[in-house]
């Protein structure tokens, strides 16, 4: 009980550690707007003679993109530079001297930002809509599917983002990480473009890593592309990389401590 | 039992060693170098509950570094660290309970939001029921002069602010044991003397306090032990007074006499002490051994000679002994 209070604390905390910044929300929001726009013109150009592309039609291809938008835009106030930050500056002893669990508190903070995060999203997503005309909606258990596939993205993302930082106490460096997983996710999550465009070997790679989850999973479903038993088992796949994911990050943790120094006061 | 027990602890950094210029960069990339620093080494220590001990040592000692082992922050190389019974890199959770920790050049306010908003979720944190709470925050208040800050964003404080708030934050949960590692840091004079009227409380009121700090006014004030540390290893470890006694023994009578006296009478009347001349006539420095001859007894030899006109003494300060000790000048022990 008394730590459930802790990690709301946390959550509470985080949650208004993003309000403090009004600026750079409607910023982010403007910023969301104009790349998906014109990501719909890239796409409705290569759709324009054909009727699908990697067996998305028009109508779902623009869903996809939003979807991609939307994971994306999960956990990122979060701020998996601040962890590695402190980590790397040496804050990280503030974060040590308190009685509670540090990957939990950091889940706790992502959290915190997850609300007005989904209220960025919507915010785009209004926007787009207003800009390019409306866009297909899921409807019944397919909507649920959705729901609860994307409700999955949160925790396998974060998994994902605090293993990275777990790898700063050998590469002293976050940046170069960043990038690294950015890149590699782009390509075999299905952001940058539906996986089954993908060459084969390429899609084998993304079979056995976990970025699809994140991002193909939840847009499939939600244009319709995977429905029913096969939804399920993908929804399934996100639950067991999360629960692996979590507890090899708990494993790096604690070979990754030991290399901790902190310098100086 | 001691409430803090050390043995033996050493912590060994591996340091990358770099070629200077871009040669240098280039050659680490391909095959690094490290070298290992002994940052602590070997050290032992007892506190026993409600002391409060001064953890004294040059830039680089290795202070900072058997805080942060003290508290589980790092992992020791070997040795072995109890606090109250638990090691605190393995019972990381369950020690930091028991502590409150300061580290004077680094800040544990949220720093995007008002003061209040850090307390409320320290509170949350440490589990402290709301009645203690306010209670705590009152006497914050009182000692601290927190009100006026808690509704500051903390970005926007004054060193002076944030650090009053970060103490109070570091104590907020009623640790038994505090670990404040330059808590005057940066200070003006009148937060200073806050804080150490503050830590004398807490002290008197059993509050276990390891205090690092290179303001020695702080040690003065308020602690009975010193531990003094250098090159990781431990170099006295004694109460503050044996230390003025064994080393400070040195009083300066400075003395200002209403006529010109050749140094030479005033040497051979104070055989004992040793008498320097100042730049103005008639004004002179008198170093004596404090427990072999008293201010008394110098007044009365200087007196046949001359009126004084003047007369300032300074006490030895432990400030001495332990800028002989960085010096190299002085072995303790």
């Amino acid at each position: 009980m008394s730590s459930y209070v802790a990690y709301f604390g946390l959550f509470r905390t985080s949650a208004r550690t993003v309000l403090a910044y009004r600026m750079s929300f409607w910023l982010g929001v403007l910023g969301g707007i104009l790349p998906m726009v014109s990501l719909f013109a890239i796409w409705g150009a290569l759709l324009s003679g054909e009727r699908s592309l990697g067996g998305l039609d028009w109508a779902q291809m623009r869903a996809y993109l939003l979807v991609t938008f939307g994971t994306g835009s999960l956990l990122a106030a979060y701020g998996d530079f601040r962890m590695a930050n402190r980590i790397l500056d040496g804050r990280v002893a503030l974060d040590l001297v308190k009685p509670v669990d540090y990957q939990r508190s950091r889940f706790a903070e992502a959290l915190g930002g997850v609300g007005m995060e989904l209220l960025s999203v919507g915010l785009v997503t209004c926007g787009v809509v207003i800009i390019t005309g409306p866009v297909l909606v899921p409807h019944g258990v397919q909507a649920l599917l959705f729901l609860a596939a994307m409700a999955s993205v949160i925790p396998l993302k974060f998994g994902i983002m605090y293993l990275t930082c777990t790898l700063c106490f050998y590469t002293q460096n976050y940046v170069g990480l960043f990038w690294a997983r950015e890149t590699i996710s782009a390509l075999l999550s299905g952001a940058l473009v539906p996986i089954a465009l993908l060459p084969g070997w390429l899609q084998a790679v993304s079979g056995v890593l976990p970025f699809a989850s994140v991002v193909s999973t939840p847009a499939l479903i939600y244009v319709g592309a995977v429905s029913g038993f096969h939804a399920v088992q993908l929804i399934l796949v996100q639950v067991l990389w999360t629960v692996a994911l979590w507890f090899a990050a708990r494993l790096a943790w604690r070979f990754a401590i030991r290399r901790l120094t902190v310098h100086g006061g | 039992m001691s409430l803090v027990e050390v043995t033996g602890l050493t912590k060994v950094f591996r340091r990358p060693v770099k070629d200077p210029g871009f040669r240098g960069a280039l050659r680490h990339l391909v095959s690094p170098r490290y070298r290992d620093v002994t940052a602590v080494e070997r050290v032992d220590l007892r506190i026993e509950p409600g002391e409060a001990v001064a953890y004294v040592g040059p830039n680089g000692a290795g202070k900072s570094t058997t805080v942060k082992l003290l508290t589980g922050i790092i992992v020791p190389t070997s040795g072995e660290v109890r606090v109250a019974g638990l090691s605190p890199h393995r019972d990381r959770i369950a020690n930091a309970r028991q502590v409150g920790v300061l580290f004077g050049q680094r800040s544990q306010l949220w720093w995007d939001l008002p003061v209040r908003e850090s307390f409320t979720l320290l509170r949350d944190m440490y589990g402290v029921p709301d009645s203690l709470y306010r209670a705590r925050m009152k006497r914050f208040d009182e000692v601290l002069d927190l009100g006026s800050i808690l509704p500051v964003v903390a970005r926007k404080l004054s060193l002076g602010q944030r650090m009053r708030a970060d103490l109070a934050a570091a104590l907020l949960h009623g640790p038994r044991i505090a670990y404040l590692d330059e808590p005057t840091i940066g200070l003006d004079i009148a937060v200073r003397d806050r804080v150490r009227e503050f830590l004398r409380q807490l002290r008197d009121e059993g509050t276990t306090i390891m205090l690092t700090t290179h303001d020695l006014g702080d040690i003065e004030d308020v602690c009975e032990r010193l531990v003094i540390i250098d090159r990781g290893r431990v170099i006295y470890d004694g109460s503050l007074a044996a230390v003025k006694d064994d080393f400070a023994r040195e009083r300066r009578i400075h003395l200002q006499l209403a006529s010109p006296v050749p140094l030479a009478s005033l040497s051979d009347r104070l055989p004992d002490a040793v008498v320097v001349a100042g730049d103005e006539p008639g004004e002179f420095t008198v170093t004596v051994d404090r427990f072999r001859q008293t201010a008394g007894a110098v007044i009365s030899a200087v007196l046949p000679l001359a009126e004084v006109v003047e007369l300032r003494i300074d006490e030895p300060a432990i400030e001495d002994v332990i800028r002989k000790v960085y010096a190299g000048e002085l072995r303790l022990a």
